[in-house]
């Protein structure tokens, strides 16, 4: 009898000790993204100051096609449910032609210091701002911030001081960051990849080396939208190097029967299930809030990732197509209900100099189709099909859940793959695009977050 | 599935038509979609206006200053079709569009047929309407409706109209049937006006359409559109997968299977890389038509992708698209061309939301049969193929169902003398009935 139950006991905790020395990697992605073959010498390591120029030309090449805009009048009562109302677009375009001062805007992008340099074949883009001053004995920790699709690095404008510089804005100064905010490839000032295949975890790689080249081998990582699958398989690849990871957006793609038995009955036993009664009022009932919201937001991302080249073409050539592309995502990601207003409160949370800058930003680099490429590059195979979806994330993470992403994350689902959640907060406030609308809110949840981590150091117990 | 449905927009017009004319008829309704309120006073102008398509020196102008500055982005390596419209061929597309394309040309050959407008429930609806130039003493006259679809327009018929109005010319049988051919643009599309409120779908143009014929005269009539609808449900799954190993059991025969499996692959994967544009356009139709109505390159690359991709599937890995083997570049581009100067792109898309934001499951598609004769040509590249026995859950009195040896989904453009035999195969049968 003995011997059985040593035999059960030790068959178990052999199991289990294996399951938890298994620290699964995902491998980094050696690549080569540039223009033909790859050639034989080295890489050019150097990193090389950079400034946003503009031209009278491009203005005037602008301003043109904005006054010969052709628009289709909506249909009668229509608000944003067919998509960006024209009448509103309309008066967006007569503030972008008349009072958006373009000149200004690049002076204001520029004040930030910005720097290229090539890895894996490609022209890296990447602001990077050190903090002002570091009280006596600190040290800045490195933070690398990834932007998503439809934005950009020039999101985390007005969040980059509170990290930087957070005694000036009324915030704790016990961790003062300096911040790298990179554009991904084929995004904005970055070069497009010209080679097929450059995904999630080229990015990640990319980054990766990008920030070993700047001389960091530890630091944190935050990021929404793609940057938080980015973000996410750079902490797959590199766990020894991330101190966090902290997200404003946490999808989960690899669902089991776990989560459809909680989707079908975790509005009545949310207990059972791990569901706080703020999970139940974000994503109950799932038809309305779950599935058919995703059904009628997810159209750009369906054509995106089957045809990119097709939809891009247009919006490359007419910047008023492109801004209404755009601006109907800062629209609806904002908050929902925002379809139900003519003007698509745009201007509640945003103004339009900052919505413009990040729209002229796609136009100028012309790097719309490209963006686009990277849908298609992650998503072609379908969603839930790739090996770092599979993949736990074991170090440290902060998740700021805000409550108007178009689909909710409940911790209890989120935790499944991020095995190490430090920190998992119910924001009050907020939208998909956090660093922009609420950054004195996002920037709080990470410090807290650093806080933790440092405080416990806990990079250092990474998998328990 | 029901984005089969979609895929022929003038299928589902057809549809709706043609379950009208059954005993357990679909409610009718009234509709109206002009500007602001309907006058109950005023009654509603039925006079048929001719109508002539014009264009300017302005219009010519504006075109050719856009194609001038367009901004391209260069396509990955050896990405072909694969990521969507070429850009590199693209380029070439337009050199020819601003340096070869007539436009004054193209406007008179959409002028040889008789266009017209007349106005119902509140918009003006454009048609053109060919008669035979000769019909042999006490023949009948068959009077044909015939529907476009989306990205296409009345001018996809212009081929095969002679084909029809007069077949012995060209061989397809002694004039012993002879068509009159109207082919409508649907609201929103090309030269018909575009509604003004919400919720104009297929039962709308169907009913509107029906008004035509008979403003024009029309008791009875054929209907002609590509496509058809039809609505995935159990019994077709599980049919699916029986039929891959006894089609026989299933009522398959071997030329569904050698075209619908391996299942997944033929079906599934094809239909979701397919379906990016339907699912914007059936969600944000404003949003994806505002840039494409302010680029015409962008528009073009739009509507020919669909031209490459919907001919022929292997098209995709071809740097061209292989759009030039089966279309000539004139005819493409008049079509893109019916789109640009009437503006109705976003239109155009708004017809998707129309009839797919409500649940699928309760289209009248799907609850009400078809009873009236119908004939079904199956053309290879569609992509997907829908068997006999599917196609009977909704078309109960199939009078011909033809497996055709070549061509895609824009049947008329593509095989106008295929299509026009099958038709006149098809009406023959029927008048014999």
């Amino acid at each position: 009898m003995l011997l059985e139950i040593l035999l059960i006991l030790g068959t178990i905790i052999f199991y289990f000790l294996r399951s938890r020395k298994k620290e699964e990697t995902l491998s980094f992605k050696e690549g080569w993204w540039g223009r033909g073959q790859k050639p034989d010498t080295e890489e050019d390591a150097t990193i090389w100051p950079f400034k946003v120029e503009t031209t009278e030309k491009d203005l005037s090449d602008l301003y043109r096609r904005l006054d010969e805009a052709r628009f289709t009048e909506p249909l009668e009562d229509s608000c944003f449910h067919y998509g960006t109302n024209s009448v509103y677009l309309r008066k967006v375009v007569s503030y972008w032609k008349n009072q958006f001062n373009w000149k200004k805007q690049v002076e204001i992008l520029n004040k930030y210091p910005q720097f290229k340099t090539k890895i894996q074949g490609i022209d890296i883009h990447f602001v990077h701002v050190k903090p002002p001053c570091l009280p006596e004995g600190q040290s800045a920790k490195p933070l690398l911030m990834v932007h998503g699709w439809p934005g950009s690095f020039y999101e985390f404008y007005k969040i980059i001081p509170l990290l930087t510089d957070p005694a000036s804005h009324g915030l704790s100064d016990e961790h003062i960051f300096e911040v790298i905010c990179p554009s991904i490839p084929g995004y904005g000032f970055s070069e497009a990849p010209h080679k097929k295949g450059f995904n999630s975890v080229s990015a990640a790689s990319v980054f990766y080396e990008l920030m070993l080249r700047l001389g960091f081998s530890e630091f944190y990582a935050q990021g929404g939208d793609w940057g938080w699958l980015i973000c996410t398989n750079l902490a797959q690849i590199a766990p020894n190097h991330l101190r966090g990871l902290h997200l404003n957006l946490a999808s989960v793609t690899n669902m089991g029967f776990t989560h459809l038995l909680s989707i079908l009955l975790g509005r009545y036993l949310p207990g059972l299930f791990g569901f706080q009664e703020e999970d139940v009022r974000r994503m109950f009932p799932f038809l309305k809030k779950g599935l058919y919201r995703i059904l009628s937001e997810s159209g750009y991302a369906h054509i995106q990732a089957t045809k990119p080249d097709t939809v891009g073409c247009g919006l490359n050539d007419s910047p008023v197509g492109l801004a209404a592309y755009i601006l109907e995502k800062f629209s609806t990601w904002t908050d929902l209900e925002f379809r139900n207003l003519e003007d698509g409160g745009l201007e509640r949370k945003f103004n339009l100099d900052d919505l413009l800058t990040n729209i002229m930003i796609y136009w100028v680099s012309g790097c719309i189709v490209s963006s686009m490429r990277f849908y298609k590059e992650n998503l072609q195979k379908g969603i839930g099909t790739q090996k770092h979806e599979k993949l736990p994330v074991q170090v440290p993470t902060g998740i700021a859940s805000f409550p108007n992403e178009v689909m909710h994350t409940p911790q209890a689902w989120a935790q499944k793959k991020y095995t190490n959640i430090v920190s998992f907060h119910l924001m009050p406030k907020g939208g998909h695009f956090a660093a922009l609308e609420e950054p004195e809110l996002l920037a709080e949840d990470i410090l807290q977050f650093v806080g933790k981590v440092e405080k416990e150091q806990l990079w250092r117990k990474k998998g328990e | 599935m029901w984005l089969n449905t979609a895929l022929g927009v003038g299928g589902m017009v057809v549809c709706w038509l043609m379950s009208r004319r059954k005993a357990k008829r679909l409610e009718v309704g009234d509709g109206w979609w002009g500007s602001g309120e309907r006058s109950l006073r005023e009654k509603e102008d039925e006079s048929i206006r001719p109508f002539k398509i014009e264009t300017s020196d302005k219009e010519i102008e504006d075109l050719h200053h856009r194609l001038d500055r367009a901004r391209y982005a260069p396509p990955l390596e050896g990405a072909a079709f694969h990521y969507g419209f070429n850009s590199d061929y693209l380029q070439k597309v337009v050199a020819y569009w601003r340096n070869q394309f007539d436009w004054r040309k193209q406007v008179e050959i959409l002028n040889k047929y008789p266009h017209f407008h007349t106005t119902i429930e509140g918009i003006d609806i454009h048609f053109i309407h060919v008669k035979p130039p000769y019909v042999p003493h006490g023949r009948a006259v068959q009077p044909i409706l015939m529907v476009h679809g989306w990205p296409g327009s009345f001018y996809e018929f212009y081929k095969i109209i002679p084909l029809l109005t007069e077949p012995a010319r060209y061989g397809l049988g002694d004039g012993d049937v002879v068509f009159e051919v109207i082919c409508p643009s649907i609201p929103g599309y090309g030269f018909s006006e575009a509604p003004h409120q919400k919720g104009f779908d297929t039962r709308a143009t169907a009913r509107i359409f029906h008004k035509l014929m008979k403003r024009l005269g029309f008791k009875e009539y054929y209907i002609q559109g590509g496509d058809w609808g039809s609505g995935i449900t159990t019994n077709m799954l599980i049919q699916v997968m029986l039929g891959a190993y006894v089609p026989w059991l299933v009522g398959f025969t071997r030329e569904d299977v050698r075209r619908m499996y391996p299942f997944m692959q033929k079906n599934v994967y094809d239909i979701l890389r397919e379906t990016g544009y339907l699912h914007i356009q059936a969600t944000k139709p404003d949003t994806a038509g505002c840039g494409l109505n302010d680029s015409p390159v962008g528009l073009a690359a739009y509507i020919l992708e669909k031209f490459s991709t919907w001919t022929d599937k292997s098209f995709l890995h071809r740097d061209d698209g292989g759009l030039e083997r089966k279309y000539s570049l004139d005819d493409l581009l008049t079509n893109v061309m019916i789109y640009w100067v009437t503006s109705s792109i976003a239109s155009s898309m708004r017809y998707y939301k129309e009839n797919l934001s409500r649940d699928p499951a309760l289209s009248d598609n799907t609850r009400f049969g078809v009873y009236v004769p119908a004939g079904i040509a199956a053309f290879p590249e569609e992509i997907t193929h829908v068997p006999c026995c599917w196609a009977k859950m909704i078309f109960k009195n199939i009078v011909s169902y033809s497996y055709m040896p070549r061509g895609g989904h824009f049947a008329a453009f593509e095989e106008p003398k295929l299509l026009a035999q099958d038709i006149i195969h098809f009406v023959r049968r029927v008048e014999q009935l």
